[in-house]
């Protein structure tokens, strides 16, 4: 998807060549681009690979404000799990921040993030996060980020898509606060576009796809205002049985009801093989307590694996 | 749209059509059971949230652009915008009461539109199964084959849906067929603004998370009098 980020720093790599060629004539053009880009276009890239028993990475490549840390083992599984840091704690107006990641065949792969994604006010171009997935046959990715808060006055476009592999399995989750809850601040934003596209080896796709602005009421948060988060999870593998996704279905409809008044939710047969999970929550904590029970019971489903820890606390 | 262009679509939009909608609630059913919607006045804000935030840019979107693919006799943009719907609806009941109607509609639209080769040819890429033959896809189709224009097929899919759903409240709830019909009233402004603003050349998009809850549940209600 053509971006503005993508394309100043397009024409940052062009002027940087003709540099080279005519360094009397275009210097300070570049310098000009670049300081501006600095931190504002972070890129970070991660190929994982399983070598004997363990998924490592096998490349990584990043830059500010994205840091990488060594991936961490939580059991003996030999899964990796990497959180996504992000030093500046969240994204001003006219950031781009991307990920490219590739799982290749039978790794596992656990991602999260130390903290909340906040979207700062902005009164000019909006913040951008695009994340692009390969998970290669066999493997599993469970992404698990913590939540995305988009302050009073920002602008917020998150694409995130996943291509899976036969036998491939994605585990996604995707939460967003309607603002600053502690401080009365609730569903402010200027705008927020959210996209979830996972795409299966047969060509069969699952999207989710929101936009919300306040310039008109066909973008308007309407009846969901009484909520303070909207939360999907989507479970998917084109190799499971059948009775596997209609058992897993059952338990995660029984975890939903556990909150009644603070918790609403569905979970429904996916248009492509696996499950998708909507939530709306009242608090962070009966989010997270939604999260954790749904998550353990697909672990458990699928793997036969218990819960992790993921020490972030 | 001239006067016959008016009567041959027409027959796609009455409830005489035998689409088999009356069989659908599409979650209202487990919202009335949940308690999410108790009055008419919560009935009304429901619908409206949904045809607003759920249904603009999504069905009304697809039927537009059916519709414009009827016109131009491109079989090819139609089943984009089917699969693409398709990939949008997240729960099993919803999408395949749309599917099931959708056929339904081409099925008939192929019997007595015969001028219309795109009609066909869709009809046979449905049931190859290489299109899902969504309902505001077959619809849209269908009235461009009839001459109706893309903001004209737009309105006259919100205005079928939202009957339909007045059908199913009065079935689910005392509301009764003057209530029903005044609540329609209040809608109509509404479904003339999605026709006339949606866009659609944007891509598309729906947010009625309430709505997509509880059509999710329906599935596991312990008694139901409709299928979704």
């Amino acid at each position: 998807m053509p971006t503005r980020g993508v394309q100043r720093k397009r024409t940052s790599r062009r002027a940087s060549s003709s540099t080279k060629r005519k360094p009397s004539r275009r210097k300070s053009v570049p310098e000009r681009f670049a300081t501006e880009l600095v931190g504002r276009v972070g890129e970070l890239k991660l190929d994982y690979a399983k070598r004997e028993h363990r998924t490592i990475i096998a490349h990584s490549y990043f830059t500010t404000p994205w840091k990488l840390l060594p991936p961490i083992y939580l059991d003996d599984t030999g899964a990796a799990y990497t959180l996504l840091v992000n030093p500046s704690g969240g994204l001003v107006g006219g950031d781009h921040l991307s990920i490219d990641m590739n799982v290749e065949q039978d790794a596992h792969v656990l991602i999260s993030s130390p903290s909340a994604n906040r979207i700062y006010r902005t009164e000019g171009k909006a913040s951008e996060q695009h994340v692009n997935i390969m998970v290669g046959p066999g493997a599993v990715l469970e992404w698990v980020p913590e939540h995305t808060i988009p302050f009073a006055g920002s602008r917020f476009r998150q694409t995130l898509h996943t291509t899976l592999a036969p036998g491939a399995t994605l585990l996604l989750w995707d939460a967003v606060a309607s603002g600053r809850i502690a401080r009365g601040e609730r569903w402010a934003f200027t705008d927020l576009e959210n996209e979830i596209r996972v795409t299966t080896a047969s060509g069969g796709s699952l999207l989710e796809r929101y936009v919300l602005d306040s310039t008109t009421d066909l973008g308007a948060v309407g009846l969901a205002e009484e909520w303070n988060y909207v939360a999907s999870l989507y479970v998917v593998n084109d190799a499971t049985a059948s009775e596997v996704w209609s058992g897993l279905e059952s338990k995660i409809a029984a975890i939903l009801d556990t909150r009644p008044r603070e918790v609403l939710g569905g979970v429904s047969a996916a248009p492509i093989p696996g499950l998708a999970v909507k939530v709306l929550a009242r608090t962070a904590p009966d989010l997270n307590a939604m999260l954790d029970a749904l998550w353990a019971a697909a672990r458990e489903r699928l793997w036969n694996l218990p819960p992790v820890s993921l020490r972030k606390y | 749209m001239n006067t016959p262009a008016l009567l041959e679509g027409l027959r796609f939009v009455d409830t005489f059509f035998p689409s088999g909608g009356y069989a659908f609630s599409s979650g209202l059913e487990a919202a009335v059971q949940g308690g999410a919607v108790k009055t008419s006045d919560q009935f009304a804000r429901y619908i409206e949230d949904l045809l607003r935030g759920g249904m603009s840019r999504r069905e009304a979107l697809a039927a537009k652009l059916a519709n414009r693919a009827a016109t131009t006799g491109s079989l090819n943009a139609a089943v984009q915008v089917d699969r693409e719907l398709d990939s949008t609806k997240l729960g099993r009941e919803s999408r395949l009461a749309s599917r099931q109607m959708g056929r339904q509609v081409i099925r008939v639209a192929v019997d007595q539109i015969r001028a219309k080769p795109v009609l066909g040819e869709y009809r046979d890429e449905v049931d190859a199964e290489r299109a899902p033959g969504h309902l505001a896809v077959t619809f849209g189709l269908t009235m461009g084959a009839c001459g109706w224009n893309p903001e004209e097929t737009a309105a006259a899919f919100l205005y079928q849906t939202a009957v339909g759903f007045i059908s199913a409240a009065m079935r689910l709830s005392p509301i009764g067929q003057h209530e029903g019909q005044r609540i329609l009233g209040e809608w109509l402004p509404l479904i003339e603004r999605i026709s006339r603003e949606v866009d659609a050349e944007t891509a598309m998009s729906s947010w009625s998370p309430i709505q997509d809850i509880y059509a999710m549940r329906h599935g596991a209600l312990e008694w139901r009098l409709f299928r979704s």
